[in-house]
């Protein structure tokens, strides 16, 4: 700064470069109010440069060159007595000036930010970056499930052969052989003479020919039935069946076992109910139904407003079909049960049209986890 | 089984109302869905077992009801009549084959008059979703609506030479049955004939010729009890379902067969006249032995858990007509009724002390724990696969297990290959499929169709194959996979780029590593369905090639009318399955750091990658740690014979930091090697 007159004393030099200042910060003074700032609606760039010009008002008005920097040295020409009040009014001016640069500063500063935020803010709602992501099939879901809940009630899981002989799919399942099950209308039959299962009871047969008894097994699997396809039915379905032999196994066991997998299926409430039936395989026989999982027994269209719905078969093992496998039924006794697991799912997602499942239409799978 | 409450009602005196009555049979074993009020009766839909033929009737129900009520049947009483004349000396009965109709009861009514029912009757059959006919006809039909036993009534002047043959049809013989369908018979068809030809199909069906008229006097009443097999057969085979039939596939009662015809004779003479013979001809060739079956009474709760005192055994067992026949402290022996051919042995007993005691009493108890659970060998790792796959884009599959031939011949695979169907369902789906391919190409073409064109599917599913004649078809495990389309982000509509090889190789490849199994090993390779070089095997560590994948060839992507590439990948599953799990060991973390170099070269464009990593790791070049990919380039600004590949050459020691100067040595010298030995150039 050149501005010392020569014929002023220190002290109007000093008000001089004061007065320097206020006319050059004249045009800050707005910025010193933050609420005013607001106001303004400066845009980043105006900002920037408004920032820009206030750094060179501070180094014009305080730095090293700055007239209030030149004044400072003039204390030496002033008199002694006069030097403390003399120091007092240059900081007091230099402690106004600082001052009212750096809240103008504070408060560009912080509009600044402002500004960038709000330009880089982002829509946190746009979905997240992720490969479009692939779904089990709804059979596998269900039957994952019964899985694990029979393997928690200590069974086993197994499976075996899906073209049969007559032996596995029938006659060992006390099956005669006059029984229209058996018949072509009914059962796939290849050129050779082989069964497609119809069940997966032959599982079971299996199953005690290779493990012996006691045994306690669940055969999830594909099987085959000679349906047309229509919304509640399909040439080929998954179905489970369990079986459990032992000495002293009684029907109680058969029920407490059925409504405990159902209760860990379908939630702690439910209630099961057993009725009198006929299979061949099994004697007593006896169907289940369980509490509708969606009305709780008031009825509703998913149990056709009986409040319960059908699921499965059971039974105590047919004698017939323990002699079949070499288990003496004087000594042990068993239970079994069946069920659709395309039944389950249809009744678990609400789906009115089964042939779904094997379309394999993406829309449809997707829905599913 | 339609049954009318009023008239259970006046068979059992039943103090139920038709809901109590629904749900309370149901319990025993007579599922009723639905009850329909009419106006001056309600109708129960029963849901006959299979096994129960016996409830094919009102009396039948109204037995089970009365077990549950502890009351007594209340059977029709019979009323006299008056009769006239001997019944041999006007006709007569022979059966040829009493294998097929074990006993047969004629009795003739003369001089009835055929008209229409009263009003009752015709009421009654109707609730009961019956077509009332004539007085005769209807008679017959409620006889067998209330004892379950199928009568027929002749016109007995149309009967040649007067007189009834019960025996095979003869070949070539025809027979025009009541609902006007002209039937050809076979030797295996059983027929009750006259003296010259069929006049009806014994136990489903008469014929039109010797119907009741309203000009039929003398009428002929049968009764009989057909072989169940024999009546199946020949309904099955001429697709005809009747109400006898339905009885006698399913058994009727032999010993029911004179009192039906009695009941039947009765109501025609109350309502249409008439004067019956005094007496029937009954050929009975096949009587019924009865049988006794023994219940040792400790089995019932050896069985059920119920505790059940052996005087309500007896109680339930007599109520249903099971005769006791001796008693002793620890069992009891029972004649089983002639209605009951369900019932064998000792179990069979139990079921029916069961029943009637009630299921709702057993209780429901977990068996004692004796055993730990376990899945099947490899599902987990399946587990493992399916999310990985899932994790990837695929959506899981499942395909019916018979395909047609379309596809399969596209891909190669013979017809002797697949075990063939002799009875299949869906139009020409008769082959078990080999391949899990045809399922996942008609899949994606249904896609198609349906305007979804970025398509990721899998499948895991049992595959077979035909061994020799009369030999089970072998059976294994296949995974498969189909991808096509742009590889999309969820929720983004806009697809960066377009599936290929690599993304389908990279899905198993990851799958493979979740399932902690050695890496798969990929090598160019031609497949009759795959592109021609952009196809290859797969095999396993060990060198056993277990599938193929690549993209689809034009000339099957044409035949399904694919407009876009499609990348397809089968494997044996059984045996990835069965290959060694990879042992993890953990190695030292370097102490010393490591220093890159990249190099670019362009070489021909058939020099594989792997070609150029196993030269270079042959070549033992001093403290060479490891060669990555940092990708490869074709196209503009380079020859179309050549591509360029460019790798990241990290070296490294164990024991001390290398210097830049030796490693710039070592690299150089590789580098020239390289580029002789691939006579590449350096990009």
């Amino acid at each position: 700064m050149s501005g010392i007159e020569k014929d002023l004393n220190p002290t109007e030099q000093v008000e001089l470069a004061h007065k320097a200042f206020e006319q050059e910060f004249e045009r800050f003074v707005r910025l010193t109010d933050y609420q005013v700032v607001l106001t303004a609606a400066l845009t980043l760039e105006e900002a920037l440069a408004q920032q820009r010009a206030l750094a060179e008002v501070r180094t014009r008005h305080l730095g090293k060159k700055s007239a209030l920097a030149a004044a400072r040295k003039l204390i030496g020409k002033v008199a002694a007595d006069e030097r403390p009040a003399f120091g007092q009014l240059v900081q007091q001016i230099e402690a106004s000036i600082t001052s009212l640069i750096e809240q103008a500063e504070r408060n560009l500063a912080e509009l600044i930010e402002l500004n960038r935020t709000a330009l880089e803010s982002i829509d946190v709602t746009l979905p997240g970056r992720r490969p479009r992501r692939g779904h089990a099939h709804p059979i596998t879901l269900v039957r994952e499930r019964i899985e694990d809940i029979f393997v928690a009630l200590g069974y086993v899981i197994e499976d075996d052969r899906e073209i049969e002989t007559d032996f596995y799919n029938f006659a060992a399942l006390n099956i005669p052989d006059n029984h229209p099950a058996r018949g072509s209308q009914d059962t796939f039959y290849t050129t050779d003479g082989f069964a497609l299962r119809s069940q997966t009871s032959t599982v079971q047969i299996h199953a005690m020919q290779r493990r012996g008894v006691p045994v306690r097994m669940i055969a999830p699997g594909r099987v085959f039935r000679r349906d047309t396809p229509d919304p509640t039915h399909n040439p080929m379905f998954y179905q489970v069946e369990g079986l459990c032999v032992d000495r002293g196994i009684t029907m109680a066991h058969l029920k407490g076992t059925v409504a405990e997998f159902l209760r860990r299926m379908f939630g702690p409430d439910t209630v099961t109910r057993f009725r009198p039936s006929y299979f061949p395989f099994t004697e007593p026989s006896a169907e289940f139904d369980f509490s509708c999982f969606k009305c709780k027994g008031s009825g509703c269209r998913i149990c056709k407003n009986s409040g319960w719905i059908e699921l499965g078969g059971s039974g105590m093992v047919h004698p017939n079909v323990l002699r079949a496998v070499g288990v003496d039924p004087q000594i042990y006794s068993g239970f079994a049960f069946g069920l659709g697991i395309d039944r389950m799912c249809a009744l678990m997602y609400g789906l009115d049209d089964i042939r779904l499942l094997f379309e394999n239409e993406v829309r449809f799978l997707k829905q599913f986890s | 089984m339609l049954i009318s409450y009023q008239w259970l009602r006046e068979l059992s005196a039943t103090a139920l109302t038709p809901a109590e009555l629904r749900d309370r049979l149901t319990m025993v074993g007579l599922a009723i869905d639905a009850v329909e009020n009419k106006e001056t009766d309600s109708v129960l839909d029963v849901e006959v077992p299979s096994n129960r033929p016996d409830c094919l009737s009102h009396v039948g129900v109204a037995r089970e009801v009365t077990v549950i009520e502890r009351t007594n049947l209340r059977l029709p009483v019979a009323k006299s009549f008056k009769t006239a004349g001997n019944a041999a000396e006007l006709t007569v009965v022979t059966i040829d084959d009493p294998q097929l109709c074990p006993r047969y009861a004629a009795r003739l009514i003369k001089g009835v008059k055929i008209g229409p029912s009263p009003e009752w009757l015709v009421r009654r059959l109707e609730v009961i979703g019956q077509r009332s006919i004539n007085n005769v006809a209807d008679i017959t039909n409620y006889v067998l609506h209330e004892l379950g036993q199928p009568l027929h009534a002749f016109d007995f002047d149309k009967l040649s030479g007067k007189r009834i043959v019960v025996r095979r049809a003869r070949a070539g013989e025809r027979l025009k049955t009541l609902d006007g369908f002209e039937r050809d018979l076979t030797d295996d068809t059983l027929v009750i004939a006259d003296a010259v030809r069929p006049v009806a199909l014994a136990g489903i069906m008469g014929g039109e010729d010797s119907e009741i008229s309203e000009q039929t006097t003398d009428v002929l009443i049968e009764s009989a009890y057909f072989d169940a097999n024999s009546i199946r057969r020949t309904a099955r085979r001429l697709g005809m379902d009747t109400e006898a039939s339905r009885r006698f596939e399913r058994g009727a009662d032999r010993e029911n067969v004179i009192n039906a015809q009695q009941r039947c004779v009765e109501l025609i003479c109350e309502l249409a006249g008439g004067l019956p013979t005094e007496d029937v001809i009954d050929v009975y060739p096949g009587k019924l032995q009865p049988r006794s079956v023994t219940l040792r009474i400790a089995r019932v709760k050896d069985l059920t858990s119920l505790s059940v005192e052996p005087k309500e055994m007896d109680r339930i067992l007599t109520a249903l007509g099971f005769a006791k026949q001796s008693e002793g402290a620890e069992e009891l022996v029972y004649i089983v009724p002639s209605w009951r051919n369900d019932v064998e042995q000792e179990e069979d007993l139990i079921e029916e002390i069961a029943r009637h005691t009630g299921f709702e009493k057993i209780a429901s108890e977990l068996p004692p724990s004796s055993s730990s659970g376990e899945y099947q060998p490899g599902e987990m790792k399946q587990r493992i696969l399916r999310r990985a796959l899932n994790s990837f884009g695929f959506d899981e599959a499942i395909n019916f297990s018979f395909i047609p031939r379309e596809g399969t011949d596209l891909l190669g695979i013979t017809a002797e290959a697949q075990p063939l169907l002799k009875n299949p369902i869906i139009e020409g789906s008769a082959w078990m499929r080999s391949s899990l391919l045809p399922g996942l190409l008609s899949s994606l073409r249904h896609n198609f169709n349906h305007g979804n064109r970025d398509v990721r599917l899998f499948e895991i599913g049992r595959i077979f194959n035909a061994k020799t004649a009369g030999e089970l078809p072998a059976e294994s495990l296949s995974l498969a996979l189909i991808a096509t389309g742009g590889a999309l982000e969820e929720a983004r509509v806009l697809a960066e780029r377009d599936l290929d090889f690599f993304d389908l190789k990279g899905a198993v490849e990851t799958a493979v590593e979740l399932m902690n199994l050695p890496a798969l090993k990929f090598v160019r390779t031609a497949a009759a369905h795959l592109r021609q070089g952009q196809s290859a095997s797969i095999g396993l560590a060990s060198g056993r090639e277990i599938g193929s994948m690549g993209r689809l060839s034009d000339a099957i992507g044409n035949a399904y009318k694919f407009r876009q590439p499609v990348y397809v990948l089968e494997l044996q599953l059984s045996a990835l399955l069965a290959s060694e799990e990879t042992v993890v060991h953990y190695s030292p973390l370097p102490r010393f750091p490591s220093i890159v170099r990249d190099i670019s070269l362009l070489i021909d464009r058939n020099t594989t990658f792997e070609e150029v990593v196993r030269d270079i790791k042959g070549r033992e070049v001093q403290a060479l740690n490891e060669v990555r990919l940092v990708g490869t380039y074709e196209g503009a600004n380079i020859p179309a014979t050549k591509r360029s590949i460019t790798l990241r050459i990290e070296y490294r020691a164990d024991e001390r930091t290398l210097r830049d100067e030796e490693v710039e040595e070592t690299h150089a010298q590789l580098t020239s090697s390289l580029l002789k030995t691939f006579a590449a150039e350096q990009r």
